[in-house]
């Protein structure tokens, strides 16, 4: 009953109410989508860095190289020479050395040319299908049979570089053997076949100018014949970059000096790359949560002011409900009760408006740069938080109203009226 | 029933109030008048337990509310004591019905939905129910307010100048009102007023000076 009157109260002054409630809404909102970004954007980033301790590709920037080798958000610095490559794939520290050649991409999504230990990398199995194993066999990410609607045994040609317009490659066409599952990392998001295919796909254009872009592999061998396939094992190749496991532990620290001292390629470690990133990252997240703070205080000013400017012609209303055998405790308890239903009113919208904006950012990143946030998890102890900091801040903004309302003197609020 | 004895009271040292004792039975009425200044209204909120004398006894049904504490009162005047004030106070965001169902879940912990549709239907008024008490005249705003005061069936009704807003025809119908429905409830119905409309037609009256 309480609770009803209070409820009523609140929505027969609704310019208050929606004000203070609008205020909420969006400080819940901003922090909401905060939280849910940030773990996510953390989790993805570092689930796919799992296994990787060091990154080899050309020299450049660092920050680049990982970016592009390993999220497949970047372009490339540059490519590195497949047979010097060897040389440190092969080198007895490694425990696994995963090759990376980036090819075309097929309506916006990579075609990426690599070893089965990609995939098994990133734990993705093939649910429907094979493995690739011939050239132009392809392996394709979960989110992309299911956007694109592929299927086991179609065909598709790709489109030259990353870019969806790129010249269409049609003296080859990839042939789908198998579609990975769903493993939440990039690779859902990947179109995954031999190196070679990469190689042969490219292998006819040297007759006409070169690209010219970086990332792209061209081999500069003068082959004129086409009809034999190329094989992994063929001479004078580039690839874009390897991923390392290593073994040792001083390797780790070690290459990522000694391989730029020594040859035209660069080692980084993705763990330091990503940690400088979410330095540079964090400092616009802290940003963006002072100032959701900030309006959270603000509302709870409004909610304070509400309060506080409607006591004095409440007051009456309040006399009137001790008369009819309210206890000075019950009156207390109807203003806290306003603000906290405020507030959880705030919350609830807040909570719903940051998913939704959340979902609308996720698309937008989804086609920028294919990587998608789940608007649906609940992150229970950092909301939890949040939800008792609300309620903190309509506690505190309802203290004084309260405390009014229940030093109020019924007497003398009756007779002056 | 209600009766007093010996109740002082003073807001401050310079003027001590010295009330007369009173004494009304259930289902009749005593009028308490005076003029201005004389701490009718202040008797009143004494009486209804909103304020406390300094010295005295106010039996109610065999109960000394003096010697209740605050929160025994608060919960004593719900049950035994409806109240109708001069102007007519309302919970503005309650409907005219919720407004008698609050009063008698404060006093009681239930609704009594079906007492205050008939306490409505007596009063004349029960086609307003769910209107808000704001769009309702002053004359009704009264009669609600008696229906209020009556919702809880108390030993006790207390009236503070409830004519003195209306009109004549108005303030006769409420003044007929509060008789009959005290005298059918079995309430002690005490009336402060100087309404000389009212003054005439009763014989019990205390006069403070």
């Amino acid at each position: 009953m309480i609770t009803k009157l209070a409820w009523k109260n609140i929505w027969f002054k609704p310019l208050n109410t929606v004000l203070s409630v609008f205020l909420l809404t969006s400080s819940v909102a901003i922090i909401t989508t905060l939280i849910l970004v940030e773990k996510q954007f953390e989790e993805k980033f570092s689930s796919n860095i799992e296994n990787v301790d060091l990154v080899l590709g050309a020299q450049g920037s660092p920050l680049q190289l990982i970016l592009s080798s390993v999220y497949q958000v970047d372009t490339p610095p540059g490519n590195i020479s497949y047979d010097s490559a060897k040389v440190w794939m092969n080198h007895p520290f490694v425990e696994k050395a995963i090759p990376l050649a980036f090819g075309d991409n097929y309506r916006g999504y990579k075609i990426l040319g690599t070893t089965t230990d990609y995939l098994a990398k990133y734990n993705a199995k093939v649910i429907d299908g094979v493995l690739f194993e011939k050239n132009f066999e392809v392996v394709v990410g979960s989110e992309i049979a299911k956007k694109l609607n592929l299927q086991v045994g179609e065909e598709f040609f790709g489109s030259h570089g990353d870019a969806e317009e790129g010249e269409v490659h049609e003296n080859y066409a990839y042939k789908v053997v198998g579609i990975a599952s769903k493993t939440g990392k990039v690779v859902d998001n990947l179109i995954i076949c031999t190196i070679p295919t990469v190689w042969q796909m490219h292998h006819q254009h040297k007759e006409k100018p070169p690209h010219g872009e970086e990332g792209h592999v061209h081999e500069p061998d003068e082959h004129e014949h086409v009809e034999a396939d190329l094989t992994i094992d063929e001479p004078n190749m580039e690839i874009t970059a390897v991923l390392l496991k290593i073994r040792n532990q001083m390797a780790k620290l070690t290459w990522q000096r000694v391989i730029p001292q020594n040859t035209k390629m660069q080692a980084v470690s993705p763990a330091f790359e990503v940690n400088r990133l979410f330095g540079l990252f964090g400092i616009g997240v802290t940003a963006l949560q002072y100032l959701a703070y900030g309006i959270m205080m603000i509302s709870g000013i409004s909610i304070f002011i509400a309060l506080y400017t409607t006591l004095k012609e409440r007051e009456s209303e309040f006399a009137l409900l001790r008369v009819n055998g309210a206890r000075r405790f019950q009156l207390l308890k109807i203003v806290m009760m306003e603000s906290l239903l405020l507030c959880v009113v705030g919350f609830v919208f807040g909570s719903i408006l940051g998913r939704v904006a959340l979902s609308m950012l996720s698309n937008a990143s989804e086609a920028d740069f294919k990587m998608s946030f789940d608007p649906y998890t609940f992150l229970w102890q950092k909301e939890g938080v949040l939800l008792v900091v609300t309620l903190l801040v309509g506690c505190i903004a309802a203290l004084i109203p309260a405390i009014k309302a229940y030093n109020l003197n019924i007497s003398k609020t009756l007779a002056n009226a | 029933m209600i009766s007093t004895k010996n109740i002082r009271f003073s807001y401050n040292k310079e003027q001590e109030f010295i009330f007369p004792d009173l004494y009304c039975e259930a289902g009749s009425t005593l009028l308490i008048t005076g003029d201005s200044g004389k701490g009718k209204t202040t008797y009143l909120h004494i009486l209804a337990g909103l304020l406390s004398p300094t010295s005295g006894e106010i039996n109610i049904a065999a109960t000394d509310i003096v010697s209740l504490s605050e929160k025994r009162t608060d919960r004593f005047r719900g049950k035994n004591i409806g109240v109708v004030f001069q102007k007519s106070y309302f919970i503005a965001a309650l409907t005219v019905l919720e407004n008698l169902e609050m009063a008698s879940w404060l006093a009681t912990g239930k609704k009594h939905t079906k007492r205050a549709k008939k306490l409505l239907a007596q009063l004349d008024i029960d086609n307003q129910a769910s209107k808000l008490p704001s769009q309702l005249s002053i004359g009704q705003q009264q009669r609600v307010s008696i229906a209020r005061a009556l919702i809880n069936e108390p030993k006790v009704l207390l009236a503070d100048e409830p004519t003195s807003s209306l009109d004549d025809k108005n303030a006769e119908k409420v003044m007929e009102l509060l008789t009959s429905l005290s005298k059918e409830y079995k309430a002690a119905l005490l009336i402060v007023t100087h309404d000389s409309r009212i003054k005439e037609k009763f014989i019990n009256k205390i006069t403070l000076v």
